[in-house]
């Protein structure tokens, strides 16, 4: 009797297997969903702007808040701003400095150049939290912010990336972004250079950078979806 | 500071001493450092102003939409530089490793500012401001740097107003939505500005200013206002993310007043007032007025027990006893016709009488049992009740309900149901109690006392009787013979013999032998109305005894036995005569007909009847004068006949 069972049970649980797998399966075997398909519940691309949008704003707040901290903590003077002498490493990115010359680029352009910050920005920023970390000087708070911010930042650019995918997708943007292809190619040369700054200078260069970005994706998004909150 | 002790706590918790210590020294020094340094800055600072007036400076640089930006500069102390075009303004934007000092693009000296345009301004690059003289001397050992996206404070809101949002239940608070409108010199639409708004109100003429939660959308809700008080409201902005705010806008003022709800209450107190009023007014009216047809209609009467004859202070509760008393006859008999009138104030009162009899006359009625004894019953001598066998009477008013076991009022007279007692050819009780009722009935000479009541003892002889009986003769004295019925005659022949020789002798008018037992007819004799048909004359020409023919009438006329006159007599001093149901002895009057043809009337105003046709066998007749009778037609009885049916 368990002889003949036994294979009775196996073929019932494959056939069981093959109904969830199947299931399964047919769940993801549908990735990105085009404006053609129906039935599909992929995001609006408004509501990906949303949602990146929201993230920039949360990342730049809280580089605000360090760099607030830090002016308090390392002897604060009026002219602050003066004492950075050395440019941030993200200098040689060339990013628009104005409302017009934002508006004017391409949408390409500022997609790449979003990317490319955020890809500036993973190194250093997991290295100032490892400093901070270690450093005895600043308090857990500090340390668990500057661990947030990075993860921030790379949590944005996972964003943006699916964000560009979906404008490539919707025909918005050529498919003729290499940067999305190996983000790597997007450092600069000099990689190093932010090892030589320190930790203030950091914190007021990733800052302003922040600052970038968020503006940068809200312009794209009232260029492209200006439904909601424009 | 707060970093830094709490940095200190979390070093002086770890585990090593040593570099505990070092590093707790470490930062006291680092922190006294910075302490000296802050109280050094403004020591130098308040050196510098109280010991030498205060060199040219910039006082303030502000951007308002992030696209341009404004300097302004203040000469200080030096009041030789005041005069415009001594102090200019040089500026040094490092977008470029070799970037060098430009003058101010666009002066305005009246004001003393520096306005830096579009095309001069970009955003997230350093600026360093400087003020030099005509001889290119700097006065600030610090140059006045900054970016752009830091000094920027936004221009105020504008369109700000208000709307009523809800009052509360109470009537003592309110709320309202504040809305407005982003300041227009920034680009909110395009994104390049993310603004955050701020709202504070505070009671007029007072600084108590309270700030609202900061948020990014255009409008608000202010929660908890007072009614009465007036507020004053302003708004200012910021940039997300940044510290400096904007200017305020200018003050709305917010004042609700009282709730101009009370329109829609106002009616509705008039309205129940007038209500009232009218109300009572219709009370009074009523009051006053005493109408006795108002009163039922509005005030109807309460149906209460109310009896008749009994006082409604014994209907109350608690007294029942009394109520019983009263109506199982005591005392006076308390349900009499003659009962005081205890509701005479209320016409409308309708009374249900109840027919309680005295117990004797309860015990009659039960002994009577059915209807028939009741029909045939002569009125009680006992109660004078003038229900008898009736169950239930209606007084006023008088409806039929309550009457099914009861027949016509109308017979309630006396006179006629003895009438009707007197139809039956009824048989007299056994014994003695008719002649009890005979004795009776001349001695007592009241009408209403009637012979009906011979039959009181026997009830049970009435079920023999028929109802109709044959109206045999009619006496000149108005009486109507009856001829009984033919089943009694036999039974009571024998003791109709012994009641007419009782009747004999206990006749005080007639001395009559009792030996006459030559009764040729019991007569009957009903007098219906009182009023008979004969004369007194007459009724004692009837009284005569029978074989004395009647004086110059060859008639002869079935006159009763004197016995019977008496009650005749008697029955014709009283208004109604006696009824006398009695069974002819003879036999002769077997053959009497049920029915019998009046055949004249003599002058003496008597009813000639024929003789009935006798029923023994033919040859027979020539022996009895009645059978001349045979020869006769049936139901006729001619004069000369009569004398030969006499014996």
């Amino acid at each position: 009797m368990p002889g003949s069972i036994r294979p009775v049970s196996v073929v019932w649980v494959v056939l069981v297997c093959l109904l969830f797998c199947s299931r399964l399966l047919s769940v993801g075997a549908a990735p990105i969903c085009t404006n053609a398909q129906a039935g599909c519940h992929a995001l609006s691309l408004a509501n990906l702007f949303d949602r990146v949008i929201q993230h920039s704003a949360r990342m730049h707040g809280i580089s605000n808040d360090l760099h607030s901290e830090f002016e308090q903590y390392f002897l604060p003077s009026k002219n602050q701003i003066g004492r950075v002498s050395r440019n941030c490493h993200t200098s040689t990115i060339f990013t628009p400095n104005g409302k017009e010359n934002a508006q004017r680029m391409a949408r390409q352009e500022l997609t790449e150049v979003i990317l490319k910050l955020l890809v500036a920005w993973r190194d250093p920023l997991w290295h100032f939290h490892q400093s901070i970390a270690h450093h005895h000087d600043f308090n857990n708070f500090s340390a668990n912010k500057a661990l947030e911010m990075s993860d921030m930042v790379h949590e944005l650019r996972k964003g943006v990336e699916k964000v560009a995918e979906k404008m490539q997708m919707m025909g918005i943007i050529s498919n003729s972004v290499s940067s999305l292809a190996s983000p790597e190619a997007l450092l600069p040369s000099d990689s190093a250079e932010w090892r030589l700054m320190k930790d203030y200078d950091l914190l007021y260069c990733f800052r302003r950078d922040s600052n970038k970005v968020q503006n940068y994706l809200k312009i794209l998004k009232c260029r492209i979806v200006p439904e909601h909150g424009c | 500071m707060a970093v830094f002790s709490s940095s200190s706590s979390s070093s002086s918790s770890s585990s090593s001493s040593s570099s505990s210590t070092s590093n707790l020294l470490l930062l006291l020094l680092v922190s006294s450092l910075d302490w000296l340094s802050t109280r050094g800055s403004v020591f130098v600072m308040d050196h510098m102003t109280s010991s030498a007036p205060v060199g040219p400076h910039f006082t303030e640089c502000i951007s308002r939409e992030q696209e341009t930006f404004r300097c302004w500069w203040s000469p200080g102390g030096f009041h030789n530089l005041s005069f415009p075009g001594a102090l200019r303004v040089f500026y040094l934007k490092k977008d470029s490793p070799n970037s060098e000092w430009k003058e101010c693009p666009e002066y305005s000296h009246l004001k003393r500012e520096c306005f830096f345009d579009v095309n001069h301004t970009s955003v997230w690059i350093p600026y360093c401001m400087q003020l030099r003289g005509q001889n290119n001397v700097t006065y600030l050992d610090e140059d006045y740097c900054f970016t752009v996206e830091n000094i920027v404070r936004p221009d105020p809101p504008v369109s700000l107003n208000w709307t009523l949002l809800n009052i509360s239940p109470s009537g003592l608070s309110y709320d309202v939505m504040v809305n407005w409108e982003p300041p227009p010199s920034a680009d909110v639409g395009a994104g390049w500005m993310r603004i955050e708004y701020e709202i504070q109100y505070t009671e007029r003429n007072t600084t108590n200013w309270e700030a609202l939660e900061m948020q990014p959308h255009t409008q608000q809700t202010i929660y908890g206002l007072q009614i009465g008080k007036e507020y004053e409201v302003h708004i200012r902005c910021r940039m997300q993310a940044f510290v400096k705010f904007g200017e305020f806008s200018d003050s709305v003022f917010i004042q609700v007043t009282e709730i101009p709800s009370q329109d829609s209450n106002f009616p509705f107190k008039l309205a129940l007032i007038f209500g009232v009023l009218g109300i009572l007014i219709l009370i009074l009216l009523i009051g006053i007025s005493q109408q006795p047809r108002l009163m039922m209609i509005l005030l109807p009467p309460v149906p209460a027990p109310k009896i008749k004859g009994i006082d409604p202070e014994l209907l109350k509760k608690g007294k029942l006893d009394e109520l019983n008393f009263i109506l199982s006859g005591g005392g006076m008999g308390g349900l009499s016709t003659y009962a005081p009138d205890f509701y005479q104030d209320e016409p409308w009162v309708e009374f249900i009488e109840v027919d309680a009899e005295d117990a004797d006359a309860a015990e009659k009625e039960e002994n009577q049992g059915s209807d028939t004894q009741r029909l045939l019953d002569p009125p009680q001598p006992v109660s004078h009740h003038m229900n008898t066998g009736c169950a239930n009477a209606v007084s006023f008013p008088d409806d039929d309900s309550g009457r099914a076991s009861c027949y016509d009022p109308d017979l309630h007279d006396q006179d006629t149901l003895m009438l009707m007692a007197t139809l039956l050819p009824g048989q007299p009780e056994d014994g003695e109690d008719s002649f009890d009722v005979v004795e009776r009935a001349p001695v007592i000479e009241r009408s209403e006392r009637p012979l009906v009541q011979t039959q009181t003892g026997g009830p049970q002889t009435w079920l023999n009787t028929d109802f109709y009986a044959q109206v045999s003769n009619v006496m000149p004295s108005g009486g109507v013979v009856l001829s009984p019925g033919q089943q009694l005659r036999f039974q009571e022949s024998t003791s109709a013999a012994e009641d007419e020789a009782q009747k004999k002798g206990k006749g005080s008018e007639d001395s009559e032998e009792k030996t006459q037992k030559e009764l040729q007819f019991q007569l009957l004799v009903v007098d219906p109305e009182g009023s008979g048909y004969t004369t007194e004359s007459n009724a004692r020409q009837i009284s005569t005894p029978p074989n004395t023919p009647m004086p110059g009438s060859g008639y002869q006329t079935i006159h009763p036995q004197p016995v019977e006159t008496k009650p005749a007599a008697t029955a014709e001093n009283n208004q109604s005569p006696y009824i006398l149901p009695d069974s002819p002895q003879s036999q002769f009057f077997a053959p009497v007909a049920d029915y019998t043809v009046v055949q004249e009337v003599d002058s003496q105003h008597s009813l000639l009847l024929n003789p009935p046709p006798r029923q023994s066998p033919p040859p027979c007749l020539p022996h009895h004068p009645t059978k001349a009778l045979a020869a006769m037609p049936v139901g006729y009885v001619t004069p000369d006949l009569l004398g030969n049916l006499s014996p």
